[in-house]
């Protein structure tokens, strides 16, 4: 509460809240969200297996073990797949490709997106005007189309697969670090640093990048929910590389191999809900750093629950 | 002496906060008002007023609690909440917002919204509604053609306007005003200050004026009442506060503005800061800041005490004066 | 006239990205199918064959030579033809187009109709339990793969509501006589159901969210709280000035989705045997047949950049605001 009479308070005045959220306490903010916590536990669950793989899995996944669509039994719980190779294994093998796919795409998208963003948010005019151009008509054309005609065209690989995919996603990022930098860029101690001489590139890596660097992670862990679902398109209708085994890859299988005609839920259901649970835990992840980095409050006047009526206690002095 | 319009009694408003917690905004206001008298409400910002008088209206937030009385003729219609208080807005008091550029709904015509609550409690209908807006535009000083125009074609001075013939929709017994010339430039100010007074003077009504700028309360006022820390320290007439103030926050608020009738002046701050709210509140809550602070102060709290005629103040420094107490 | 610089800009703005795109497409197409008619699956092509293919398709000229003949067949609606079975690609390409966007016009009411309500419930009711349950499965509808997604639907929803999960025709309606124009549309209409509730599920977590959003924001503006000092009831309240003003966003946030939701009907499409462009698509990628890809993917680019456009007249004749 400010010490001079000065007007202006907002309509409920004396209540100052804002406090609690600062900046600069992002990880203990995020960190004490109950959804950001489910949110790191599921990524951090996934990243553990993909990690373990190489110790979880003997031999070769795709190997037949048994009749082609068995029930799930106490020796191979979510049973068999289309070709009689176990589910568990197919879905730790698939664990590690996707996630590798889905982590590398976002880099190359946060890092193009980075890039673009920075230099159009610290050089301005016509660098800014250029590539906000270039980002505006990027984003008009729609993606997964463009992605899979590009899957299509050049080839099957894994690395071609990220490459694409992290070409198509920049977009947002770009734009939202280009706001942060335009913001960052007027700050004192920014100037201070331009009038003591300080050259373009010591300002761009020095003082504007470590302030704009949190919001370019949080903006990444929803990149990899984005890659991730991406590669489960491009393998579902054949263009994944067919060398590897991915959550999309098994969803595509499952699909291939009438698994429906099967009733093979067990087939079906594991791989999708994989997908899923990382989608969901790194949107829940990434959307409260990005929250607790650009904090809203809202002042609701209109709710269903009403404010309440205490019985009179008396006089100021008997408090 | 004529009956109160209205009566504020112990008036309480409790804040639960996000953190657990309660911030106690105000803490036992009293005051009355009688029919076509003009009042006022002085105080920093945070010292509660505003919240005071939303709560006069019921538009508290879910967090809110309240506690005490808000008599309208007599009838406490605080009493079950939102379902005794809902009843007299618009109707019988009425309200012009902090801030009132936003008080329009952007995406509809001003005329409209004027004629919004007069169709809400069958005050007119269909042309005669759409006839009386006209009326109160011209009243107000805003063109009647301007009805199907929207908010954001209209300057802050003619929004501020619009908003007051927008309360006045329903002929009001009591217009509420919280800071109706903040962000308006000098001479809007002085021509909003004119309108509230004959519009008060022309439909009889009562208003009370919530500002913290002295000299607008000095042009519109006849009597005050001066909020600190969400309690009553004084309340006079405008002339006992500048000439005779019984509180030494009042006395150093007053004292502080060179000239009251320039208008316009910014007063001076006084060094330190307000108690905070979400704790318990020990002696005096001015103590700090006080510069004629002596042995009770800190420890006792002081009450409310008559100290002249129509005129009651907060301070041990009053003491000696051995008149009956005022709730 | 109001505004004129504002629609104006955005239809050079949209004419602009038009352009843009054909040349994309062109760039894309063009110069990687060199190989196009040696990569046809063409076994028994003679060099003489694949020579007069190449003419056919203009291969052997210059880029820019190419491209001024693209441009050229283009301004007459012309696509080419496909490789696969010889006929114009616009031909080919108009009745999957009208599937699909019938299919899609559907799955995104259902989600605008989902998302509203769950909005605004969850607006209404914020913090609470239904204001959560809403929010979360808003969102794990929206982080499920579409194909994923239909094919749960195949498996357990559609035994259960009697629908069919493939194609878009009965094969057996029409052969005893000729089917009422009734019957028709009932088998089309019940075709679509499974494909556009799959799409509708898998979008409206997001507009939810944003009616949600845009809901609590106008809920605190100043003139909510002055309607509410009016005499208004809530509901009142929220019905005349909260949910025009909150619904605003809505109109963009389609026009922005129309690039997902082209996206994942293609798959969806694939998934149900949907004769619509997505599955125009995969079988032109299936048997390398560029003509059709190409303008597939023209026709679904064109279509995004109109939907922006129209999103943003919309919005420019909704809120009287905006004034360019």
């Amino acid at each position: 509460m400010s010490a001079s009479i000065q007007g202006g308070a907002a309509a409920t005045e004396g209540v100052d809240v804002s406090a609690a959220r600062r900046p600069g306490s992002i990880r203990h903010v995020a960190l004490r969200e109950p959804t950001a916590i489910a949110g790191l536990a599921i990524i951090a669950f996934f990243v553990l297996v993909a990690i373990l793989s190489p110790i979880l899995l003997t031999g070769d996944p795709k190997e037949k073990v048994g009749p082609i669509f068995e029930p799930p039994s106490p020796s191979h719980p979510l049973g068999l797949d289309g070709g009689g190779a176990d589910m568990v294994k197919l879905l730790i093998a698939g664990t590690r490709v996707s996630l590798l796919v889905g982590f590398c795409a976002a880099l190359v998208s946060a890092f193009i997106g980075g890039a673009v963003g920075l230099f159009a948010g610290f050089y301005g005019g016509k660098t800014d005007v250029a590539l906000m151009r270039m980002t505006d008509y990027v984003i008009v054309i729609p993606d997964i189309p463009l992605m899979i005609v590009a899957a299509a065209l050049f080839g099957r690989s894994l690395t071609n697969i990220i490459i694409i995919i992290g070409i198509i996603y920049w977009t947002t990022t770009a734009r939202l670090i280009r706001a942060q930098v335009l913001s960052v860029r007027e700050r004192v101690y920014v100037k201070r640093a331009r009038a003591l001489g300080a050259g373009n590139r010591r300002l761009i890596f020095k003082h504007i990048l470590p302030q704009v660097a949190p919001l370019l992670v949080a903006n990444t862990v929803l990149l990899v929910a984005y890659a991730v679902f991406a590669e489960t398109f491009i393998t579902f209708l054949g263009l994944g590389d067919p060398s590897v085994i991915s959550w999309g890859r098994l969803i595509e299988n499952a699909f291939n191999d009438d698994a429906i005609l099967n009733n093979a839920w067990w087939a079906i259901i594991p791989p999708g809900l994989c997908v899923t649970l990382i989608v969901l835990g790194a949107t829940l992840f990434g959307q409260s750093l990005e929250d607790a980095l650009n904090p809203r409050l809202r002042v609701g006047h209109l709710s269903v629950r009403r404010f309440k009526v205490r019985p009179l206690r008396g006089k100021l002095d008997s408090e | 002496m004529t009956t109160p319009l209205l009566e504020i009694e112990d008036l309480n408003v409790w804040f639960e906060l996000p953190g657990g917690g309660e911030l106690h905004a105000v803490r036992g206001i009293g005051f009355e008002l009688v029919a076509g008298e003009r009042f006022g409400l002085v105080g920093e910002s945070g010292c509660g007023k505003t919240t005071a008088m939303l709560s006069i209206m019921g538009l508290l937030p879910p967090n809110a609690s309240v506690a005490g009385e808000v008599r309208l003729d007599g009838e406490n219609i605080l009493a079950r909440g939102e379902e005794t208080v809902s009843r007299h807005r618009w109707d019988d008091i009425a309200m012009v917002f902090q801030g009132a550029m936003n008080a329009f709904n952007p995406v509809q015509t001003v005329g409209s919204q004027i004629e919004e609550p007069m169709h809400l409690h069958g005050v007119a209908e269909g042309r005669a509604a759409r006839r009386q807006t006209e009326e109160l535009l011209e009243r107000v000083g805003i063109p009647r053609d301007r009805a199907d125009r929207f908010p954001h074609e209209f300057s802050g001075g003619m929004r501020q306007r619009a908003a007051i013939a927008m309360a006045l929709a329903c002929s009001p017994k009591i217009l509420l005003a919280d800071e109706p010339t903040t962000a308006l430039d000098v001479m809007v100010q002085a021509q909003i200050l004119e309108l509230l007074v004959s519009l008060a003077a022309d439909f009889d009504l009562a208003l009370i004026l919530v500002t913290h700028d002295l000299p607008v309360v000095a042009q519109v006022c006849d009597r005050a009442a001066v909020m600190y820390a969400g309690e009553v320290a004084e309340s006079a007439t405008i002339d006992a506060l500048f000439h005779t103030p019984k509180h030494p926050y009042t006395r150093l608020l007053f004292a502080a503005t060179p000239d009251l009738h320039a208008g316009g002046e910014r007063v001076a701050s006084i060094p330190g800061a307000p108690p905070r709210l979400d704790q318990p509140i020990i002696g005096c809550p001015f103590q700090p800041r006080c510069d004629s602070a002596f042995q009770p102060c800190a420890t006792v709290t002081p009450l409310l005490k008559q100290v002249g005629e129509h005129h009651v103040a907060a301070c041990h420094l009053n003491d000696h004066v051995r008149a009956a107490q005022t709730a | 006239m109001r505004g004129f610089d504002y629609v104006g800009k955005r239809v050079l703005f949209a004419a602009l990205t038009v352009f843009v795109a054909i040349t994309l497409n062109f760039v894309l197409f063009r110069t990687l199918s060199g190989d196009a008619v040696s990569a046809l699956r063409c076994r028994q092509c003679t060099q003489a064959f694949k020579e007069y293919q190449r003419e056919q398709l203009g291969l052997d000229q210059s880029r820019w030579e190419q491209y001024k003949l693209y441009l050229q067949d283009l301004a007459h609606g012309d696509m080419g033809k496909s490789l696969r079975t010889e006929q114009p690609v616009t031909h080919e390409l108009w009745p999957p187009l009208k599937n699909t966007l019938a299919m899609v016009t559907l799955g995104t009411v259902f989600s605008i109709v989902f998302g509203v309500l769950i909005g605004v419930v969850c607006a209404w009711r914020r913090g609470t339990w239904a204001d959560k349950g809403g929010l979360w499965s808003g969102l794990a509808f929206y982080s499920m793969p579409p194909q994923w997604l239909g094919l749960l639907m195949v498996l357990f929803v559609a035994g259960w509501l009697g629908l069919p999960t493939a194609g878009i025709k009965d094969p057996t309606l029409g052969i005893l006589g000729d089917a009422s124009w009734w019957a028709v549309f009932v088998d089309r209409f019940r075709h679509m159901i499974l494909p556009a509730l799959t799409l509708g599920l898998v979008l409206y977590g997001e507009y939810a969210l944003v009616v949600r959003s845009a809901m609590l924001e106008t809920l605190g503006e100043d003139y909510v709280l002055t309607a509410r000092a009016k005499g208004l009831s809530n509901w009142r309240t929220v019905r005349t000035h909260g949910l025009r003003n909150a619904l605003l966003p809505i109109v963009t946030l389609v026009a922005l989705s129309l690039g997902f939701i082209i996206g994942g009907s293609i798959t969806i499409e694939y998934v149900f045997s949907y004769p619509g462009i997505g599955l125009e698509v995969v079988e032109a990628i299936d048997q390398r047949d560029y003509p059709i890809l190409q303008g597939a993917f023209l026709l679904l680019t064109l279509a995004v950049i109109g939907a922006n456009l129209l999103a943003d007249l919309l919005y420019f004749k909704l809120d009287p605001r905006v004034s360019g």
